[in-house]
């Protein structure tokens, strides 16, 4: 009798104390930690609806730091992870997902898998992981696509800057060069000579330029690192990037220097003492 | 005088001259693109934000309009309240969402807008007429080119699918009755526009009396920022955003082209200012036997580096003036490469131009041409007349 009473009232006690369901756990955007004073250990209460008087307790578990992602860089929003079934329940959400992540067993059993879950599909679709980082990243095929072209036309300037430097210096040394010409000195020897000094002035320009451009990348990096709070590289100096930009810079010098040796060698050293040049009767011109 | 004299030595040495105007109108044009770059997105944004008169938005509280998928319950309530507010005059809900519509054996799928039709400003009709009653429907030229349909034709469309049970949901037969221009959607984005309370009977629950947002239109008598501030408090769970908020979002969004507009701008400047200084440099070197033949004969220092100054301002302006023509077409090009972003409102321009871009521009590269002559001019001016004579006349 005793112990059937006890039953009955174990059974009670169990029946009318709420079930014990520990807290769930989540993980928190480093920023919103920062930003919020978040640490591991503390309880947050989340609500589908700001305001809302109630909703659901978790613990902070983890701290998540925000991956290099160049499409989430200027997304300012803060994140946090929680268990599906936690996030499913807290916006009634239901036995729903947004996307699945599906790994395969290779590249060649990847194809296969896309068309059998396309086939078996009805109302969503099944992408190549590469195909998602392509649609993600067209941004940044935009932002490179306008880089490339205020390159192209920085390149112009570079060029019409250069000619007409070494415009400058062969007019500033017609004497000297008419010298040289008395002396017997080839026309091909002073293109020689005004295409290495192109080619110095611009491979020097070039050195300068790439240790601007190197120090610029630091202080680019640093800037936006801090502006967008990401480990996201913004400028990235390569040795393709250097070669690249020597390598041009070094054809620049050498296109210039020729035009601009070429002003000097179809003169004739008088005309080049002179300063002034000749009027010579068609006949002659055609002579050379 | 003075400018002949000046016109005379610029054409002294044409091909000198012609390179350094030249190089001096690609740097004009760089410094235009990057004038019109630094405001032009901001300026295109602001206009296209007022173009139908709405000031403000009202958005899921800690987002910005269709920032995020988060919709405002409870819209009914919120219009009633929002009625109450002094200084709110017009109050346009609208609902995002999609829409597909069933094409022989495909389906083409379109951005929904639900919207009341007699005071929206999401679209402007360019053939045919707004809905008028439940069951009809506007589209964009791209969804009517995507699904071949016409003004008239009667679509079969749904809201969305039921993996589980294989079917459409939320389906409904609408006429199509317009065809519209999306003032916010992206090129090329095929676009609907129908009626609130379709749209949301069409999603069923989870938008049942729910809207994305809602535009409002201020009395011109109120501040837009006390009509903000009263919404604010009598709606908490809200975030109200004004033109201005929306242009400081975007400020912090798009820093990145201010930043790069200014320091290309300034590089531009560098540029074509070293340009000129060394031109004018050069030929001042020259000519320094002629300028100090001219002092000694009386003509005063000043008219000497008035003359000097005059060069630099000349190859300046002359540049400057072919590198506003050029600018444009550059501005163009660039601003095609930049218009293709995704996402972005195909009426966003992000190299707007404006006449204040311009003079900023002449004026910019004037006061270059005018310092790049001073340091030669101070030179010339400044030499000792008779050593130099002596010196130039030996060689």
């Amino acid at each position: 009798m005793i112990a059937a009473a006890l039953a009955v009232t174990l059974f009670q006690s169990i029946d009318t104390i709420a079930p014990h369901r520990p807290p769930r756990t989540m993980a928190v955007d480093e920023r919103l930690a920062t930003d919020a004073h978040i640490k591991i250990g503390d309880h947050i209460v989340l609500s589908n609806a700001p305001g809302a008087r109630e909703g659901d307790t978790l613990i902070v578990s983890a701290l998540v730091r925000r991956r290099a992602d160049p499409s989430e860089v200027a997304r300012a929003e803060y994140r946090v992870r929680l268990h599906l079934d936690e996030l499913q329940s807290l916006i009634a959400y239901s036995d729903r997902v947004d996307r699945f992540a599906v790994a395969t067993r290779g590249a060649s059993t990847t194809d296969s898998a896309i068309r059998r879950i396309n086939a078996a599909a009805f109302g969503f679709q099944a992408y190549r992981s590469r195909d998602i980082a392509v649609e993600t990243s067209r941004t940044f095929l935009v932002v490179s696509r306008f880089h490339r072209a205020i390159g192209v036309i920085t390149i112009v300037a570079s060029a019409i800057f250069l000619l007409c430097i070494m415009l400058l210096k062969v007019d500033e040394r017609r004497r000297d060069v008419a010298a040289l010409r008395l002396m017997g000195i080839s026309s091909r020897s002073i293109v020689w000579s005004v295409m290495v000094e192109a080619a110095v002035v611009a491979v020097a320009g070039s050195a300068v330029g790439v240790a601007i451009g190197w120090t610029a990348s630091l202080i680019i990096n640093w800037h936006y690192r801090a502006v967008y709070r990401t480990p996201l590289a913004f400028a990235v100096v390569t040795t393709d990037i250097v070669s690249l930009a020597v390598a041009l810079s070094l054809v620049l010098g050498l296109v210039a220097g020729f035009f601009a040796a070429q002003r000097l060698v179809r003169m004739s050293a008088l005309e080049l003492l002179s300063g002034r040049r000749e009027k010579r009767p068609p006949s002659a011109v055609a002579a050379g | 005088m003075l400018l002949r004299l000046a016109w005379a030595t610029l054409t002294r040495h044409r091909s000198r001259t012609l390179l350094a105007t030249l190089g001096v109108a690609v740097s004009a044009a760089m410094l235009l693109d990057m004038v019109m770059l630094s405001s032009g997105m901001r300026a295109s944004l602001q206009s296209l934000l007022l173009s139908r008169g709405f000031q403000l938005r009202l958005a899921p509280k800690g987002t910005l309009p269709f920032d995020t998928e988060a919709t405002i319950p409870d819209a009914s309530d919120v219009i009633r309240t929002l009625r109450t507010v002094a200084g709110v005059t017009t109050i346009s809900p609208v609902l995002g969402g999609q829409l597909h519509a069933a094409v022989g054996e495909r389906t083409v799928t379109a951005t929904a807008l639900g919207v009341d039709p007699t005071v929206q400003g999401d679209y402007e009709i360019t053939n045919g007429r707004a809905p008028a009653t439940s069951n009809e429907l506007v589209a964009s030229e791209d969804f009517l080119r995507a699904s071949g349909a016409r003004v008239g034709d009667t679509l079969s469309v749904a809201a969305g699918y039921d993996a589980q049970l294989r079917s459409f949901t939320g389906r409904r037969t609408l006429t199509l009755v317009g065809v519209a221009h999306f003032l916010y959607m992206a090129a090329e984005q095929r676009s609907v526009a129908l009626p609130l309370a379709t749209l949301q009977d069409m999603e069923g629950s989870r938008a049942r009396d729910r809207v994305s947002l809602f535009m409002i239109k201020a009395a011109d008598d109120v501040s837009v920022d006390t009509v903000l501030h009263r919404i604010e408090r009598a709606l908490p769970r809200v975030s109200a955003v004004s033109t201005e908020t929306a242009m400081r979002q975007l400020d912090t969004r798009m820093s990145y082209f201010r930043q790069l507009a200014f320091i290309l701008g300034a590089v531009s400047l560098g540029v074509g200012f070293l340009l000129v200084t060394t031109l004018v440099t050069v030929s001042v070197n020259e000519r320094l036997g002629e300028i100090v033949v001219m002092r000694a004969i009386g003509v005063a220092r000043g008219r000497i580096v008035l003359q000097i100054v005059v060069e630099g301002i000349a190859i300046m302006v002359i540049g400057a003036l072919a590198g506003l023509a050029l600018g444009l077409v550059t501005a163009r090009y660039l601003n095609s490469i930049l218009a293709s972003f995704p996402g972005l409102p195909a009426a966003i321009d992000f190299f707007l131009f404006e006449p204040r871009a311009a003079w900023t521009s002449l004026g910019l590269l004037t006061g270059a041409g005018i310092l790049a002559g001073v340091y030669p001019s101070w030179r010339g001016a400044s030499m000792p007349i008779a050593i130099t004579l002596r010196e130039e006349a030996v060689g």
